[in-house]
């Protein structure tokens, strides 16, 4: 998928204009929201599972090379085929040549961010080979030409009728207004392509290294299919996926699936060890695994950063956001949007084109508070925020206006004495007076005019010092 | 046929990124730091594999009665019947009531039991087994195809279980000779046969008991844990049933 971080700007404010766009958005609080606090109230030892599954993720991130190669030890003695992809090309090019030498047409896809990130279907298109979105969100998306608006329901953005639309439109369809009836369709244009397909490609929630174990956590029964119809099933997986043991599962199943839609299980959760045993009676002959990094190890390497590789993808602190439920999913630009997207697309795609993102949070802490390994998502886009302002080393980045840069650095300058601190707020008041004045409403101008474009400045009738004074008298 | 590339050099240099970014240089032989496994450590499998064990045989009823619920939240249907022969009645009525030409059922030997002696003739619905002719690759494969036509075409698929969860109202199913991946999702309905001692009281214990068979090297390649009908709310968080999978779940519990 190519990034569009640049435009988080003009993405969130065609979202913010948009009234069905804010419908549906009101939707994910009631929603999601709602059902993760209801499931989390429900499960007796939640705090205790968190706090688990964080210390959990955090060992086997920081012995990753250790559990990665375990893990394609054991899915090798499964008979499985396992390839380390250092980037999306590489992954993308592995795929294909598979599917070349199998003389595969048609692939049927359960629903992989990773396949976005990577660009897969294009990719698969521009080699002749047909893939199949089968997650009935994607399905509708990749119909659209669009690109998913939330990691979980990636088509929550439409509506029943343009959904109607589409599929009168795209597969010569009546008008179908019933979202049951628009369904079904789906389900009979999907089945035939089920039976058909030569290859099967899905993502992979956790990887178990002691076995060699891909799951997958799904609703619709699609992944099931998806790793059980094709002869060759390709499993893609980001490389921070990894699990010690099956012993894990119940624990991450609980915090992934209760976080994601508020469920207590998932309709399905299927486990992937190897292809089929000669004394199964069905399942695909062959079974890939590959591994991606696609930019992840530059988080890794950063160990303010490393934290973001915990996430499960169950898209709670995108739920949980209020800039995420006003913006949505598109305006920032890339397959994974929301807090965590905020920390994982600069590192994925390059800071210097996704500068705002960083900055796209009030700070508030629902992200933290929402995450079930409670990764620090303020901290890291604070980190951003410093590594932006001062551009230099980390990641080379120049793009920031040097006057906000500037400014940052006076404020920095300003809180550490009081002396000047004293002078800056004499400054800001009479500042503030000048900007009024011309105006009529307080905008910062010229480079701080990004503070204040879209919000009002609070008057600043007097200094914090005579403020303090005046209220301890009170 | 042209092969994928092997990808040794690959993995090589894969791994050794990871460790630059960790700050390491050489391959480790452990992993370092503590490891808090989520259930406890390998070498205590075998009491907790024994506590599971213990708990799904000694609170068999108790944990019978809190599948009955939570299976029904989960969205089965959930029948109680006292026998073998009573659960393959129950089939038999949710098969009139689909008109049902044609069931398709895995050979688990409750699905035997059931569906005892002469209970389907007569009625016009054809039991198809899932059985899978060995004697030649030719006659493998031709046998598999028409096995996945009868299965793709269904109106009916009968399952036992190897293992419901009690936490959850969840069926799990690790497919086998005789017990295969589709019968369960190509049919339109479902209908799971459960017995007594196979509920588990929480995910924790199937995996703990699924561990043990891997450490044994009884590795199968697949399981399913069923919870409920297909569904999505994909479209305007409308819940929608039935989407690839079966619509219609049932759940029975004998004994």
């Amino acid at each position: 998928m190519e990034p569009r971080t640049r435009q988080f700007r003009q993405g969130s404010a065609s979202a913010l204009a948009d009234d069905q766009i804010q419908r549906n958005l009101d939707g994910l609080y009631s929603g999601f929201h709602s059902a993760r606090i209801s499931a989390s109230g429900a499960t007796t030892n939640w705090e205790e599972l968190r706090e688990r599954g964080r210390q959990i993720k955090w060992h086997v991130i920081e012995n990753l090379d250790y559990y990665l190669d375990l893990l394609a030890t054991n899915v090798e003695k499964a008979g499985g085929k396992v390839y380390f992809a250092k980037d999306a090309k590489a992954a993308s090019d592995y795929v294909v040549s598979v599917a070349n030498s199998r003389g595969v047409e048609m692939v049927v896809k359960s629903k992989s961010m990773l396949s976005e990130e990577m660009g897969l279907n294009e990719r698969l298109e521009s080699e002749g080979i047909e893939p199949v979105e089968t997650d009935l969100g994607e399905y509708i998306v990749q119909l659209a030409g669009d690109t998913p608006f939330h990691i979980i329901a990636p088509a929550i953005h439409k509506s029943r009728e343009q959904v109607s639309d589409l599929f009168a439109e795209k597969l010569g369809t009546d008008r179908i207004e019933d979202i049951e009836e628009l369904t079904r369709e789906a389900r009979r244009q999907l089945r035939e392509k089920f039976l058909a397909a030569g290859m099967g490609i899905s993502g992979a929630n956790f990887l178990v290294a002691e076995s060699g174990t891909v799951t997958l956590v799904t609703n619709e029964g699609n992944g099931r299919m998806v790793t059980s119809m094709p002869k060759v099933h390709i499993a893609i997986s980001g490389m921070e996926k990894v699990v010690p043991s099956i012993e894990d599962l119940g624990l991450f199943l609980r915090l992934l699936i209760r976080s994601a839609t508020g469920q207590m299980l998932s309709s399905y959760v299927t486990t992937v060890t190897g292809p089929r045993r000669s004394e199964e009676e069905d399942g695909p002959e062959e079974f890939h695994l590959v591994i991606v990094d696609n930019g992840r190890s530059r988080l890794l390497a950063d160990e303010h950063l490393r934290e973001g590789l915990l996430c499960l993808r169950c898209g709670a602190c995108l739920n949980a956001c209020p800039v995420y439920r006003k913006v949505g999913g598109h305006a920032y630009g890339w397959v994974y949007p929301g807090p965590i997207g905020s920390i994982v697309s600069p590192m994925l795609t390059g800071l210097s084109d996704a500068k705002d993102l960083p900055y796209a949070s009030t700070l508030c802490g629902a992200c933290k508070e929402a995450c079930p390994v409670k990764i620090d998502i303020p901290r890291m886009l604070l980190y951003l925020r410093k590594e932006l302002t001062q551009g230099d080393n980390y990641p080379s980045d120049k793009s920031v206006d040097s006057a906000e840069k500037l400014a940052m650095k006076g404020w920095r300058a300003s809180v550490s004495s009081a002396g000047t601190m004293q002078f800056a707020n004499w400054v800001g008041r009479l500042g503030q007076s000048l900007v009024s004045q011309q105006s009529g409403s307080p905008n910062l101008p010229g480079p701080l005019s990004g503070w204040t474009d879209h919000r009002d400045m609070p008057e600043l009738k007097e200094s914090f010092k005579s403020r303090w004074k005046r209220l301890q008298k009170e | 046929m042209e092969e994928a590339p092997e990808g040794m050099n690959e993995r090589a240099e894969f791994l050794q990124r990871i460790r630059t970014s960790l700050g390491r240089s050489e391959p480790v032989t452990a992993p370092v730091g503590d490891a808090p496994p989520a259930r406890g450590p390998v070498d205590e499998l075998a009491a907790r594999v024994q506590t599971a064990e213990g708990l799904a045989n000694g609170d068999a009823d108790a944990l019978m009665d809190a599948l009955e619920t939570s299976g029904e939240v989960s969205g089965w249907v959930v029948k109680r019947v006292p026998s073998a022969e009573e659960a393959g009645q129950y089939v038999l009525e949710v098969a009139r009531d689909l008109e049902a030409r044609s069931a398709v059922h895995s050979l688990h030997n409750v699905v035997r039991d059931a569906l005892y002696g002469d209970l389907f003739s007569g009625t016009g619905i054809e039991l198809v087994p899932v059985e899978v002719d060995r004697a030649s690759e030719d006659a493998e494969s031709e046998s598999r195809a028409t096995l996945r036509a009868a299965m793709a075409s269904a109106d009916l698929g009968i399952t036992g279980v190897d293992y419901a969860i009690a936490e959850t109202g969840t069926c799990v199913i690790i497919p086998a000779t005789g017990s295969s991946r589709l019968v369960s999702l190509l049919p339109p309905v479902h209908i799971a046969l459960i017995e007594r001692g196979q509920v588990l009281p929480t995910l924790d214990e199937l995996f703990t008991l699924r561990r043990r068979d891997f450490v044994d090297g009884a590795v199968r390649s697949y399981m399913n844990l069923i919870t409920g009908p297909s569904r999505t709310a994909d479209i305007e968080y409308k819940l929608v049933t039935g989407v690839h999978g079966p619509g219609e779940v049932h759940m029975v519990l004998i004994g």
